[in-house]
């Protein structure tokens, strides 16, 4: 009796907190590995949890440990860049708690040890799905904003080539399309993020927007991306030169640029827009997508580029891809082509126990056998120890 | 007739029929008599007649009485159908019942249709080919290995001969020929042989590296394998020419990943260059760089990469050989 009313009421908590748990265990598991070494003596929240807040000081001694991020940072760092599950668990722990894994950590020791003079070095997180390659991703955008680099987060390169409602003909080029629609959404993502740098960057030569509207040489960055999302028809241009001027003046040196693209095999793969005459549109005739592929090239310096391949959400490619090869294609393998690349697997056990431990902590799982041994087994074997699945598991639970 | 000797016959007849008449109703009297003593008797000798029918077919089958160490080629010496009752194996075939299994093989159409080999087991083949043996000429006693018999005879043609009882000795199906040949016997150059394994397409198998050509274009076998052997030929001195359109390959068509002047190396070069810019190292040349070691490594990873197809090994290989390549340190 008493069982059954415990359930009825911990159900809908458990819903939300599902979502929430959800994203907690992306984040968990991608690149959230909390650095909770907190000292083992203290209370049993220090085994899988971590003070250690920012991620510059992560090291091996923090694996699979979570660390938190303070939601306001959470707010500038992630406009759009966490996964949705995880901005679920977020709102339902309040809290947002990432696994520190060893991917992650890896990055952090070549970013720390990169050369900013040589040509940026290119990093591909690849991944069966739903181990924590966008956490990784995420952990990674964290750290830089701590080191006060400039993010340029773009959270899945799907979005630019599918379900695009207004497509027009590019100004600028007239074989090119412009997606009005998605570039003032990004503009203003990242303006959130990177508000003090728009300030200092100034543009290097005068763009002429239109017969009225053109950006003296000289002027902040800002100025570029406020034209861009007031005219919404020139937000694609404004987001081409955004990335022009930042490709151009950091290799003076002066900032740091990371740029992060998640679901990278968009670029070159294809897209399921249609012209005026259904005639099928590629890759490279959308503005955005043109630009972000000269962003990707290794031919400046002074930051690097991170970016995950995605098989969830990318076009016509089959659920088991997950390799490089399989998901850039022959085209984009070329194109990115030397990277580094970066495999992050499932939770090993340490792992798994700190994100059992944790959920079980925000008393996310409520199932009186989940808290026992066996209802640790069985959650072990049923999630496969995979990130996504143990969440979506214990969601319920 | 005169009319006397109409009575005579007439009487004659009457008699017979009286007589034929007593011979009936004694008969039937019998008949009835015996029915009165036991009225029963006609209707249980006929039931009878049908249970002993019935009965009679309960004979334990021939299998029963098989010996385990039997001469199975007696009991099957030609192709025949399947009998039950002299197989004596529990078979069972067929589309089972709902929750129960398939049919057994007493009364089984399923296993009368089929063809059978139980003529055909390898005791019965030793007796065939001891009884073929007189008829055969020796084997060469200078072929004792398959590495010889490779060696002196590469090329290998198949044909099959048939036998059967009916009208006609003539089988359209015996003029098929089979050519089969390695290529490591032909004489190729690397140009030729991509070139034959192009031309012939699926005759060809990667695996065991054989060329098989089957002809039956022509009526007779014999001018199917002059054809043969003439395809063999005209392919060999085919991929040894060049056209003049060959040079038009493009990286489509190429069966493995070149390195050279491939995007691949174009890219790194372009890398290595720019990191040499920036340290002020001039007058390093491409030459230089192609010959360096970490450059040699990378080629040899991507080539790894991409002939072989990804595993975690040829990954891990590649991540190495790009961080050396971009002098990346992976301790803080």
């Amino acid at each position: 009796m008493l069982r059954s009313v415990k359930g009825f009421i911990c159900r809908p908590l458990k819903l939300d907190h599902g979502y929430a748990l959800h994203m907690a265990a992306k984040d968990c598991f991608s690149s959230v590995v909390s650095q909770d070494v907190q000292t083992p003596a203290e209370k049993p929240r220090a085994i899988f949890y971590t003070n250690e807040s920012d991620p510059a000081q992560h090291s091996e001694q923090h694996e699979g440990r979570h660390y938190s991020i303070p939601l306001e940072e959470v707010k500038a760092v992630f406009p759009h860049g966490l996964p949705y599950r995880f901005q679920q668990q977020i709102k339902t722990f309040q809290e947002a708690c990432v696994m520190v894994r060893k991917p992650a950590l890896e990055l952090f020791t070549y970013l720390k040890n990169s050369n900013f003079a040589h040509p940026v070095v290119r990093y591909v997180i690849y991944g069966e799905r739903g181990t924590g390659k966008t956490m990784t991703l995420c952990h990674v955008v964290h750290f830089c904003a701590r080191q006060g680099w400039l993010v340029l987060h773009i959270p899945d390169a799907h979005l630019w080539v599918k379900n695009c409602k207004e497509l027009m003909q590019s100004s600028y080029n007239k074989e090119r399309l412009d997606q009005p629609l998605q570039a003032s959404f990004w503009l203003r993502n990242f303006r959130t993020t990177n508000e003090h740098f728009l300030k200092e960057i100034k543009t290097q030569q005068k763009y002429v927007w239109g017969k009225r509207d053109s950006t003296e040489q000289g002027r902040p960055l800002g100025e570029v991306v406020e034209q861009g999302l007031t005219r919404v028809k020139n937000a694609s241009d404004a987001v081409g030169v955004v990335l022009k001027e930042i490709k151009q003046q950091c290799c003076l040196g002066s900032f740091r640029v990371l740029v992060a693209v998640d679901g990278v095999n968009a670029l070159w793969g294809r897209t399921t827009l249609k012209k005026e005459d259904k005639s099928p549109v590629s890759p490279e005739e959308l503005t955005l997508v043109y630009n972000l592929r000269k962003m990707v090239m290794n031919n400046w310096s002074g930051g690097a580029v991170v970016t995950t391949l995605s098989q969830t959400g990318s076009l016509f490619k089959p659920s088991s891809a997950h390799l490089p090869h399989e998901l850039l294609g022959k085209e984009g393998f070329d194109a990115l082509d030397p990277f580094v690349p970066i495999l992050v697997p499932n939770y090993t056990e340490r792992e798994f126990e700190s994100c059992y431990h944790y959920y079980l902590h925000c008393r996310w799982l409520q199932h009186e056998k989940a808290r026992t041994e066996d209802g640790k087994e069985e959650l072990r074997f049923l999630s496969g120890c995979n990130p996504w699945q143990l969440e979506r598991l214990s969601a319920p639970l | 007739m005169f009319q006397f000797e109409k009575q005579a016959v007439a009487e004659n007849m009457m008699s017979a029929e009286i007589y034929y008449q007593q011979v009936v109703t004694s008969s039937w009297g019998s008949l009835n008599t015996s029915d009165e003593i036991s009225g029963i008797h006609t209707v249980s000798t006929r039931r009878r007649g049908r249970m002993s029918q019935l009965i009679r077919s309960h004979i334990p089958p021939r299998t029963e009485r098989m010996a385990v160490d039997q001469d199975w080629s007696s009991v099957y010496p030609t192709a025949a159908a399947f009998k039950p009752a002299s197989v004596p194996l529990p078979i069972r075939m067929g589309y089972p019942v709902k929750g129960g299994v398939p049919p057994p093989k007493e009364g089984n159409l399923e296993l009368i249709k089929i063809p059978n080999f139980l003529h055909l087991t390898p005791p019965a083949i030793k007796k065939h080919c001891a009884a073929l043996r007189d008829f055969c000429t020796e084997w060469p006693s200078a072929l004792d290995g398959d590495e010889k018999c490779e060696q002196h005879f590469p090329v290998e043609i198949e044909t099959v001969d048939y036998v059967s009882a009916g009208t006609s000795i003539r089988n359209p199906k015996a003029r098929i020929v089979t050519l089969r040949v390695k290529l490591s016997n032909l004489n190729l150059d690397d140009h030729a042989k991509k070139k034959l394994i192009k031309l012939v397409g699926k005759r060809y198998c990667k695996d065991t590296d054989v060329l098989t050509i089957i002809t039956d274009r022509c009526p007779l076998r014999r001018q199917n394998y002059d054809y043969g052997i003439h395809l063999l030929t005209v392919l060999y001195h085919e991929s040894w020419k060049t056209e003049a359109w060959e040079s038009e390959k493009t990286e489509e068509d190429m069966e493995e990943y070149i390195w050279e002047n491939s995007s691949s190396q174009k890219n790194a070069l372009d890398t290595l260059l720019q990191i040499k810019a920036t340290e002020n190292v001039s007058n390093v040349t491409k030459e230089e760089l192609l010959a360096s070691e970490v450059v040699r490594n990378y080629r040899n990873s991507v080539i790894a990469l991409k002939n072989e197809g990804e595993t975690e090994s040829n990954m891990s290989q590649y991540k190495e050989s790009v961080k050396k390549l971009l002098n990346i340190q992976a301790l803080p």
